[in-house]
């Protein structure tokens, strides 16, 4: 006897993926990439204008009370201006918003001080509104 | 004859999971494409702590000459230490090829001497360059 083949019953195979492996794997790497990425600090930049010993156009006597003289006296670096003395930045940044502002400052920096102990300087003048700010590196 | 009852039928709910797979592996690509650029980009260095000009746009530098602690100056973490005279030559094609101090940012490590940072800065002002652009860290 001949059976109708219609009359069977259709089977659907429904083929599931099991995702969670995967998901772990995934996660996995998100953290350790979270981990593993130094996140970059925010950068910026000071321009100061450039001026050599050598020229001429840096004159200590014709601009002295605009010249501040980074350097280090008894193995302690300071901020010299005139006869006055600071030894850090948050001590120099009241006298110089009292300095005018229009000649500009001039700093003539040492080879014994830190950068960053210099840069410190010319970012408080920056602070105090001076627009001409010039960095004399003290050659030897 | 009783029939069964449609509110003893169990609803098993399913979680749409493809979305949130997208999303993390959007993140994964971002943070290694992050840790990647910023090991090539930048040598390792402590900035001075500053808030800048807060106008100048220090990566569209062509050439960032770094400063370690230990007063090793690096053009390139690939190449290593180089000298002043190699910096010269360097300076020396920068402005052959029109470049302007502008397109120069000096990264110096905050704990380093100022030595250093004079002998480069005396290289710019030979080389004509009239300002500089130092980088620093925002607080």
């Amino acid at each position: 006897m001949k059976f109708n083949q219609l009359g069977k019953r259709k089977t659907v195979n429904h083929a599931a993926l099991n995702m969670s492996s995967m998901i772990d794997v995934t996660f996995l790497l998100l953290i350790y990439f979270i981990v593993t990425t130094v996140i970059a600090t925010p950068e910026e930049a000071l321009t100061p204008a450039l001026k050599s010993e050598k020229s001429s156009s840096v004159s200590q006597d014709n601009f002295e009370p605009q010249i501040i003289l980074v350097t280090t006296v008894n193995a302690q670096p300071v901020y010299q201006i005139g006869d006055q003395s600071f030894i850090d930045r948050n001590h120099l940044a009241p006298f110089l918003e009292q300095l005018p502002k229009e000649p500009g400052l001039i700093f003539r920096v040492d080879d014994s001080v830190s950068v960053g102990f210099a840069i410190a300087a010319i970012q408080e003048a920056r602070n105090a509104d001076f627009e001409k700010v010039t960095y004399v590196p003290k050659l030897p | 004859m009783p029939f069964k009852s449609s509110q003893n039928r169990v609803i098993i709910p399913v979680v749409e999971m493809t979305p949130m797979i997208d999303i993390v592996f959007l993140l994964i690509i971002f943070f290694m494409v992050a840790a990647q650029f910023a090991q090539q980009a930048r040598v390792e260095v402590a900035l001075p702590i500053g808030a800048g000009e807060q106008d100048t746009d220090i990566q569209a530098s062509k050439l960032v000459i770094n400063i370690r602690a230990n007063g090793e100056i690096v053009l390139d973490e690939s190449i290593g230490e180089i000298d002043l005279k190699t910096l010269n030559t360097q300076l020396q094609t920068f402005e052959d090829e029109g470049a302007s101090w502008e397109d120069i940012t000096i990264r110096a490590d905050r704990d380093s001497s100022t030595e250093v940072l004079n002998d480069i800065l005396g290289l710019l002002s030979e080389h004509g360059m009239k300002a500089t652009n130092i980088a620093t860290e925002v607080p």
